[in-house]
Protein backbone atom coordinates (compact mmCIF):
# COMPACT_ATOMS: atom_id res chain seq x y z
CA UNK A 1 0.00 0.00 0.00
CA UNK A 2 2.76 2.52 1.12
CA UNK A 3 3.01 3.56 -3.25
CA UNK A 4 -0.28 4.75 -2.96
CA UNK A 5 1.02 6.98 -0.32
CA UNK A 6 2.11 10.62 -0.92
CA UNK A 7 5.60 11.00 1.27
CA UNK A 8 4.19 13.12 4.15
CA UNK A 9 1.93 10.12 5.15
CA UNK A 10 4.37 8.02 4.46
CA UNK A 11 6.92 9.67 6.67
CA UNK A 12 4.20 10.29 9.55
CA UNK A 13 3.50 6.30 9.66
CA UNK A 14 7.13 5.60 10.23
CA UNK A 15 6.83 8.04 13.18
CA UNK A 16 4.09 7.03 14.31
CA UNK A 17 6.22 2.99 14.30
CA UNK A 18 9.07 4.40 16.03
CA UNK A 19 7.78 6.53 18.87
CA UNK A 20 5.06 3.69 19.88
CA UNK A 21 7.80 1.02 19.84
CA UNK A 22 9.61 3.03 22.58
CA UNK A 23 6.84 4.93 24.24
CA UNK A 24 3.34 2.81 23.81
CA UNK A 25 1.72 5.67 22.94
CA UNK A 26 0.91 8.08 20.36
CA UNK A 27 1.98 11.69 21.45
CA UNK A 28 0.05 15.08 20.58
CA UNK A 29 1.75 15.91 17.95
CA UNK A 30 1.84 12.86 16.23
CA UNK A 31 -2.16 12.94 16.46
CA UNK A 32 -2.39 16.55 15.65
CA UNK A 33 -0.11 15.80 11.99
CA UNK A 34 -2.67 12.44 11.58
CA UNK A 35 -5.69 14.82 11.79
CA UNK A 36 -4.47 17.44 9.72
CA UNK A 37 -3.33 14.75 7.27
CA UNK A 38 -6.72 12.33 6.78
CA UNK A 39 -9.29 14.47 8.55
CA UNK A 40 -12.06 13.04 10.40
CA UNK A 41 -11.31 9.80 9.66
CA UNK A 42 -8.59 9.53 11.87
CA UNK A 43 -9.83 9.52 15.12
CA UNK A 44 -12.53 6.99 13.93
CA UNK A 45 -9.79 4.88 12.71
CA UNK A 46 -7.80 5.42 16.04
CA UNK A 47 -10.97 3.93 17.58
CA UNK A 48 -11.01 1.06 15.30
CA UNK A 49 -7.41 0.02 16.57
CA UNK A 50 -8.41 0.79 20.49
CA UNK A 51 -11.03 -1.77 20.04
CA UNK A 52 -8.54 -4.46 17.93
CA UNK A 53 -10.60 -4.25 14.56
CA UNK A 54 -8.28 -5.09 12.08
CA UNK A 55 -7.09 -8.48 11.32
CA UNK A 56 -4.09 -9.40 9.20
CA UNK A 57 -5.38 -12.62 7.73
CA UNK A 58 -2.74 -15.11 5.91
CA UNK A 59 -3.07 -18.55 4.08
CA UNK A 60 -0.60 -21.03 3.30
CA UNK A 61 0.58 -19.57 -0.05
CA UNK A 62 1.58 -16.81 1.88
CA UNK A 63 -1.08 -14.20 0.71
CA UNK A 64 -2.22 -11.44 3.02
CA UNK A 65 -4.96 -9.33 3.58
CA UNK A 66 -6.54 -6.99 6.27
CA UNK A 67 -10.52 -7.47 7.67
CA UNK A 68 -11.98 -4.57 9.46
CA UNK A 69 -14.82 -5.09 11.06
CA UNK A 70 -16.79 -1.08 10.86
CA UNK A 71 -18.89 1.23 13.76
CA UNK A 72 -21.83 -0.79 12.70
CA UNK A 73 -20.41 -4.50 13.18
CA UNK A 74 -20.28 -5.30 9.22
CA UNK A 75 -16.36 -6.97 8.20
CA UNK A 76 -14.93 -5.10 5.01
CA UNK A 77 -11.71 -6.28 3.32
CA UNK A 78 -8.83 -4.39 2.38
CA UNK A 79 -6.01 -4.99 0.58
CA UNK A 80 -2.33 -5.00 1.16
CA UNK A 81 -1.26 -3.62 -1.79
CA UNK A 82 -2.62 -0.84 -2.83
CA UNK A 83 -6.17 0.89 -1.41
CA UNK A 84 -9.03 -0.45 -1.44
CA UNK A 85 -12.00 -1.13 0.67
CA UNK A 86 -15.56 -2.62 0.23
CA UNK A 87 -16.94 0.14 2.95
CA UNK A 88 -19.66 2.45 1.63
CA UNK A 89 -17.20 5.34 2.53
CA UNK A 90 -14.37 4.55 -0.11
CA UNK A 91 -17.22 4.15 -2.75
CA UNK A 92 -18.78 7.38 -2.00
CA UNK A 93 -15.97 9.61 -0.42
CA UNK A 94 -12.58 8.39 -2.40
CA UNK A 95 -13.89 6.80 -5.41
CA UNK A 96 -17.10 9.38 -6.69
CA UNK A 97 -16.04 12.32 -4.75
CA UNK A 98 -12.84 11.90 -4.69
CA UNK A 99 -12.34 13.95 -1.63
CA UNK A 100 -10.46 11.98 1.01
CA UNK A 101 -7.47 9.58 0.04
CA UNK A 102 -9.02 6.71 2.16
CA UNK A 103 -11.62 5.74 4.05
CA UNK A 104 -11.41 4.82 8.10
CA UNK A 105 -10.71 1.12 7.81
CA UNK A 106 -7.66 1.23 5.35
CA UNK A 107 -5.73 4.01 7.72
CA UNK A 108 -6.64 1.58 10.65
CA UNK A 109 -5.02 -1.32 9.32
CA UNK A 110 -2.27 1.19 8.47
CA UNK A 111 -2.27 2.40 12.29
CA UNK A 112 -2.29 -1.23 12.99
CA UNK A 113 0.29 -2.17 10.93
CA UNK A 114 2.27 0.48 12.42
CA UNK A 115 1.99 -0.02 16.18
CA UNK A 116 1.59 -3.85 16.39
CA UNK A 117 -2.13 -4.02 17.27
CA UNK A 118 -3.67 -6.00 14.54
CA UNK A 119 -5.04 -9.58 15.35
CA UNK A 120 -3.52 -12.11 13.00
CA UNK A 121 -5.75 -15.30 11.87
CA UNK A 122 -4.28 -18.04 9.74
CA UNK A 123 -6.60 -19.26 6.91
CA UNK A 124 -7.26 -22.02 4.05
CA UNK A 125 -6.05 -20.63 0.69
CA UNK A 126 -9.86 -21.29 -0.97
CA UNK A 127 -10.78 -19.20 2.35
CA UNK A 128 -8.38 -16.46 1.61
CA UNK A 129 -9.49 -16.48 -2.15
CA UNK A 130 -13.39 -15.88 -1.44
CA UNK A 131 -12.58 -12.94 0.97
CA UNK A 132 -10.23 -11.87 -1.80
CA UNK A 133 -13.20 -11.99 -4.32
CA UNK A 134 -15.51 -10.23 -2.22
CA UNK A 135 -17.76 -14.02 -1.82
CA UNK A 136 -17.56 -14.60 1.52
CA UNK A 137 -16.33 -12.02 4.18
CA UNK A 138 -14.97 -14.31 6.61
CA UNK A 139 -16.01 -17.98 5.78
CA UNK A 140 -15.21 -19.45 8.94
CA UNK A 141 -17.25 -17.16 10.76
CA UNK B 1 6.63 1.14 -18.70
CA UNK B 2 4.57 -1.13 -20.44
CA UNK B 3 7.16 -3.71 -21.28
CA UNK B 4 4.97 -6.33 -23.00
CA UNK B 5 2.95 -3.77 -25.62
CA UNK B 6 6.31 -2.71 -26.09
CA UNK B 7 7.66 -5.91 -27.11
CA UNK B 8 4.35 -6.42 -29.12
CA UNK B 9 4.88 -2.69 -30.94
CA UNK B 10 8.68 -4.01 -32.02
CA UNK B 11 7.92 -7.20 -32.98
CA UNK B 12 5.13 -6.23 -35.05
CA UNK B 13 6.87 -3.14 -36.97
CA UNK B 14 5.91 -2.24 -39.77
CA UNK B 15 9.83 -1.60 -41.32
CA UNK B 16 12.31 -2.61 -39.14
CA UNK B 17 11.42 -6.71 -39.74
CA UNK B 18 11.63 -8.56 -36.34
CA UNK B 19 13.73 -7.18 -33.67
CA UNK B 20 16.82 -8.70 -32.14
CA UNK B 21 16.68 -7.41 -28.49
CA UNK B 22 13.99 -8.90 -27.10
CA UNK B 23 16.14 -9.04 -23.53
CA UNK B 24 16.94 -5.20 -23.46
CA UNK B 25 13.13 -4.45 -22.67
CA UNK B 26 13.19 -3.78 -19.19
CA UNK B 27 10.86 -5.93 -17.52
CA UNK B 28 8.28 -3.29 -16.10
CA UNK B 29 5.79 -3.60 -12.47
CA UNK B 30 3.69 -1.49 -14.33
CA UNK B 31 0.07 -2.93 -15.16
CA UNK B 32 -1.53 -1.36 -18.27
CA UNK B 33 -4.82 -0.32 -19.32
CA UNK B 34 -5.74 -0.61 -22.95
CA UNK B 35 -8.48 1.55 -24.43
CA UNK B 36 -10.24 1.46 -27.51
CA UNK B 37 -12.40 -0.38 -30.00
CA UNK B 38 -13.32 -3.66 -28.36
CA UNK B 39 -12.67 -6.14 -31.38
CA UNK B 40 -9.29 -4.17 -32.04
CA UNK B 41 -8.34 -4.29 -28.02
CA UNK B 42 -9.04 -8.40 -28.01
CA UNK B 43 -6.23 -8.65 -30.92
CA UNK B 44 -3.60 -6.43 -29.07
CA UNK B 45 -4.39 -8.69 -25.77
CA UNK B 46 -4.40 -11.66 -28.01
CA UNK B 47 -0.88 -10.87 -29.82
CA UNK B 48 0.46 -9.84 -26.37
CA UNK B 49 -0.63 -13.22 -25.10
CA UNK B 50 1.26 -14.85 -27.51
CA UNK B 51 4.28 -12.54 -28.01
CA UNK B 52 4.80 -12.95 -24.37
CA UNK B 53 4.62 -16.90 -24.64
CA UNK B 54 6.27 -17.64 -27.46
CA UNK B 55 9.15 -14.84 -27.08
CA UNK B 56 9.71 -14.85 -23.12
CA UNK B 57 8.47 -17.83 -22.46
CA UNK B 58 6.34 -16.14 -19.57
CA UNK B 59 2.83 -17.94 -18.32
CA UNK B 60 -0.51 -16.26 -19.32
CA UNK B 61 -3.42 -16.38 -18.01
CA UNK B 62 -5.95 -14.89 -20.39
CA UNK B 63 -9.53 -14.14 -19.01
CA UNK B 64 -12.57 -13.45 -21.80
CA UNK B 65 -16.09 -13.62 -22.18
CA UNK B 66 -15.50 -14.07 -25.88
CA UNK B 67 -14.64 -17.30 -27.05
CA UNK B 68 -11.55 -16.95 -28.84
CA UNK B 69 -11.62 -18.87 -32.60
CA UNK B 70 -8.41 -17.83 -34.19
CA UNK B 71 -5.58 -16.23 -33.68
CA UNK B 72 -5.38 -12.67 -35.39
CA UNK B 73 -3.92 -12.90 -38.79
CA UNK B 74 -0.62 -13.63 -40.33
CA UNK B 75 0.26 -14.19 -37.13
CA UNK B 76 1.92 -17.81 -37.06
CA UNK B 77 3.93 -16.71 -39.87
CA UNK B 78 5.07 -13.67 -38.44
CA UNK B 79 6.35 -15.13 -35.10
CA UNK B 80 9.72 -17.56 -35.47
CA UNK B 81 8.85 -19.01 -32.23
CA UNK B 82 5.18 -19.70 -32.59
CA UNK B 83 4.58 -23.62 -31.68
CA UNK B 84 2.06 -25.25 -29.89
CA UNK B 85 4.30 -25.87 -26.42
CA UNK B 86 4.35 -22.07 -26.86
CA UNK B 87 1.12 -21.62 -27.03
CA UNK B 88 0.30 -24.32 -23.86
CA UNK B 89 1.49 -21.72 -21.87
CA UNK B 90 -1.32 -19.38 -22.60
CA UNK B 91 -4.11 -20.42 -20.14
CA UNK B 92 -7.77 -19.14 -21.34
CA UNK B 93 -10.35 -18.92 -18.66
CA UNK B 94 -14.35 -17.36 -20.06
CA UNK B 95 -15.49 -16.05 -16.26
CA UNK B 96 -19.18 -15.03 -17.55
CA UNK B 97 -19.70 -12.57 -14.86
CA UNK B 98 -18.16 -10.21 -12.82
CA UNK B 99 -18.26 -12.24 -9.60
CA UNK B 100 -16.74 -15.32 -11.46
CA UNK B 101 -13.77 -12.86 -13.15
CA UNK B 102 -13.09 -11.86 -9.04
CA UNK B 103 -13.07 -15.20 -7.79
CA UNK B 104 -10.93 -16.48 -10.90
CA UNK B 105 -8.45 -13.79 -10.03
CA UNK B 106 -8.83 -14.42 -6.18
CA UNK B 107 -8.05 -17.95 -6.65
CA UNK B 108 -4.30 -17.40 -8.81
CA UNK B 109 -2.49 -17.43 -5.58
CA UNK B 110 -3.52 -20.99 -4.67
CA UNK B 111 -0.52 -21.82 -7.36
CA UNK B 112 1.34 -20.45 -5.74
CA UNK B 113 1.40 -23.12 -3.03
CA UNK B 114 1.84 -25.82 -5.85
CA UNK B 115 4.54 -26.59 -7.89
CA UNK B 116 4.00 -25.26 -10.98
CA UNK B 117 5.01 -21.55 -11.41
CA UNK B 118 2.40 -19.28 -10.97
CA UNK B 119 1.47 -16.54 -14.63
CA UNK B 120 3.82 -13.49 -15.31
CA UNK B 121 1.39 -12.12 -17.10
CA UNK B 122 -2.72 -11.42 -16.35
CA UNK B 123 -4.70 -10.03 -19.14
CA UNK B 124 -8.20 -9.33 -18.80
CA UNK B 125 -10.42 -8.62 -22.00
CA UNK B 126 -13.26 -6.55 -22.08
CA UNK B 127 -13.73 -5.03 -18.82
CA UNK B 128 -16.53 -3.08 -19.55
CA UNK B 129 -18.63 -6.34 -20.11
CA UNK B 130 -18.20 -7.50 -16.69
CA UNK B 131 -18.70 -3.84 -15.09
CA UNK B 132 -22.19 -3.69 -17.44
CA UNK B 133 -22.78 -6.87 -17.08
CA UNK B 134 -26.00 -8.33 -15.66
CA UNK B 135 -23.96 -8.88 -12.80
CA UNK B 136 -24.03 -5.11 -11.93
CA UNK B 137 -27.06 -3.41 -10.71
CA UNK B 138 -29.04 -1.98 -12.55
CA UNK B 139 -26.10 -0.21 -14.29
CA UNK B 140 -25.66 2.55 -11.27
CA UNK B 141 -22.90 4.37 -11.98
CA UNK B 142 -21.66 4.24 -7.94
CA UNK B 143 -21.67 0.51 -8.25
CA UNK B 144 -20.00 0.55 -11.54
CA UNK B 145 -17.00 2.56 -10.16
CA UNK B 146 -17.03 -0.05 -7.37
CA UNK B 147 -16.83 -2.99 -8.88
CA UNK B 148 -14.52 -1.17 -11.54
CA UNK B 149 -11.68 -0.42 -8.23
CA UNK B 150 -12.66 -4.05 -6.97
CA UNK B 151 -11.36 -5.67 -9.55
CA UNK B 152 -8.87 -3.24 -10.76
CA UNK B 153 -7.27 -3.89 -7.19
CA UNK B 154 -7.66 -7.49 -7.02
CA UNK B 155 -5.47 -7.47 -9.93
CA UNK B 156 -3.35 -4.92 -8.57
CA UNK B 157 -2.72 -7.39 -5.67
CA UNK B 158 -2.09 -10.33 -7.43
CA UNK B 159 0.44 -9.48 -9.37
CA UNK B 160 2.10 -7.59 -6.41
CA UNK B 161 2.32 -11.32 -4.60
CA UNK B 162 2.59 -13.19 -7.61
CA UNK B 163 5.83 -11.08 -8.76
CA UNK B 164 7.10 -11.37 -4.98
CA UNK B 165 6.50 -15.31 -5.52
CA UNK B 166 8.13 -15.71 -8.82
CA UNK B 167 10.96 -13.68 -7.84
CA UNK B 168 11.72 -16.19 -4.55
CA UNK B 169 11.16 -19.48 -7.00
CA UNK B 170 11.82 -18.13 -10.34
CA UNK B 171 13.39 -14.70 -10.63
CA UNK B 172 13.84 -14.90 -14.53
CA UNK B 173 9.91 -15.25 -15.26
CA UNK B 174 9.26 -12.31 -12.87
CA UNK B 175 7.43 -9.69 -12.40
CA UNK B 176 3.81 -10.67 -13.14
CA UNK B 177 2.17 -8.17 -15.38
CA UNK B 178 -1.30 -7.17 -15.48
CA UNK B 179 -2.92 -6.09 -19.07
CA UNK B 180 -6.46 -5.01 -19.23
CA UNK B 181 -8.60 -3.63 -21.62
CA UNK B 182 -11.93 -1.40 -21.81
CA UNK B 183 -13.80 0.24 -24.40
CA UNK B 184 -15.54 3.50 -22.71
CA UNK B 185 -18.96 4.49 -24.20
CA UNK B 186 -18.75 7.84 -22.41
CA UNK B 187 -20.35 10.59 -24.81
CA UNK B 188 -19.88 7.97 -27.75
CA UNK B 189 -16.18 8.52 -27.69
CA UNK B 190 -14.60 5.10 -27.77
CA UNK B 191 -11.14 5.85 -27.42
CA UNK B 192 -12.43 7.15 -23.55
CA UNK B 193 -12.06 10.08 -21.98
CA UNK B 194 -11.16 11.37 -18.54
CA UNK B 195 -14.70 12.11 -17.52
CA UNK B 196 -15.89 9.36 -17.69
CA UNK B 197 -16.30 8.25 -14.56
CA UNK B 198 -15.61 4.34 -14.57
CA UNK B 199 -12.35 5.02 -16.40
CA UNK B 200 -11.33 7.48 -14.08
CA UNK B 201 -11.62 4.31 -11.20
CA UNK B 202 -9.49 2.38 -13.67
CA UNK B 203 -6.87 5.01 -13.52
CA UNK B 204 -6.18 4.86 -10.19
CA UNK B 205 -4.66 1.44 -10.46
CA UNK B 206 -3.23 0.79 -13.67
CA UNK B 207 -0.12 3.20 -13.93
CA UNK B 208 -0.31 3.04 -17.72
CA UNK B 209 -2.93 3.86 -20.18
CA UNK B 210 -2.55 2.77 -23.90
CA UNK B 211 -5.19 4.38 -25.88
CA UNK B 212 -6.33 3.22 -29.38
CA UNK B 213 -7.87 6.17 -31.59
CA UNK B 214 -9.00 5.50 -35.02
CA UNK B 215 -7.05 7.93 -37.45
CA UNK B 216 -10.09 8.92 -39.44
CA UNK B 217 -7.48 11.40 -41.67
CA UNK B 218 -5.34 8.96 -42.79
CA UNK B 219 -5.05 8.61 -46.51
CA UNK B 220 -6.01 6.06 -47.71
CA UNK B 221 -4.26 2.69 -48.65
CA UNK B 222 -3.67 1.62 -52.16
CA UNK B 223 -3.90 -1.99 -51.44
CA UNK B 224 -7.49 -1.61 -50.24
CA UNK B 225 -9.33 -0.20 -47.20
CA UNK B 226 -7.55 -0.44 -44.14
CA UNK B 227 -8.23 0.77 -39.91
CA UNK B 228 -5.59 3.01 -39.41
CA UNK B 229 -5.08 3.70 -35.11
CA UNK B 230 -3.39 6.08 -33.23
CA UNK B 231 -2.07 4.50 -30.25
CA UNK B 232 0.00 6.12 -27.48
CA UNK B 233 0.99 5.48 -24.21
CA UNK B 234 0.50 7.35 -21.23
CA UNK B 235 0.37 7.98 -17.45
CA UNK B 236 2.39 8.06 -14.31
CA UNK B 237 4.09 4.70 -15.00
CA UNK B 238 5.23 6.26 -17.96
CA UNK B 239 6.33 10.21 -17.24
CA UNK B 240 7.23 8.42 -13.42
CA UNK B 241 9.64 6.50 -15.41
CA UNK B 242 13.53 6.66 -14.63
CA UNK B 243 14.68 5.18 -17.79
CA UNK B 244 12.16 6.63 -20.21
CA UNK B 245 12.87 10.29 -18.73
CA UNK B 246 16.83 9.34 -19.69
CA UNK B 247 16.95 7.36 -23.43
CA UNK B 248 15.16 9.27 -26.00
CA UNK B 249 14.68 6.18 -27.35
CA UNK B 250 11.93 5.16 -24.87
CA UNK B 251 10.26 8.35 -25.01
CA UNK B 252 9.97 8.61 -28.71
CA UNK B 253 8.46 5.41 -28.21
CA UNK B 254 5.32 6.34 -26.73
CA UNK B 255 3.44 6.50 -29.78
CA UNK B 256 2.53 4.31 -32.70
CA UNK B 257 0.47 4.12 -35.38
CA UNK B 258 -1.06 0.77 -36.21
CA UNK B 259 -2.66 -0.16 -39.21
CA UNK B 260 -4.76 -3.25 -39.23
CA UNK B 261 -4.47 -4.91 -42.95
CA UNK B 262 -7.53 -6.45 -44.90
CA UNK B 263 -6.52 -9.84 -43.73
CA UNK B 264 -6.32 -8.28 -40.07
CA UNK B 265 -2.91 -8.72 -39.82
CA UNK B 266 -1.62 -5.68 -37.47
CA UNK B 267 1.55 -3.66 -38.08
CA UNK B 268 2.61 -1.07 -35.64
CA UNK B 269 4.93 2.09 -37.15
CA UNK B 270 6.65 4.54 -34.67
CA UNK B 271 5.42 7.89 -35.31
Amino acid sequence: MPSFLPTVAKQLFKDIQKTYQEKTKIPDDLLIALRFVFGSCALQALDLVDQRSVTCVSSPSGRRAYQVIGGSGLLYTCYTSCHYCSCPAFAYTVLRRNESLLCKHILAAYLSQAMGLSQQEALSDQQMSSILSGRAARTDT
Amino acid sequence: MADILTLVFRTFNQHNGKPKDFKSIAPSKCSTLVVGDCSVNRSLLILAAVTAASELGLKVSFFTQVQIQSLPGSLQESMSNLSPDNLKKIKFSYPRSLEDLLQDVASLHESASGSAAPPSLIIVDGLEGYLRGPGVSGGLQQAEQSSAAHISALLYDTAAFLTQTLEERAASLAPCRVIASFQSEWEGHAGGDSSDPVLSVLDRYFQVRCTLDQDWNSAPAVAGPQDTWHVYLSGAGITEDPIAKDEEVSSLAREWRLVICPNRSMEFTMV
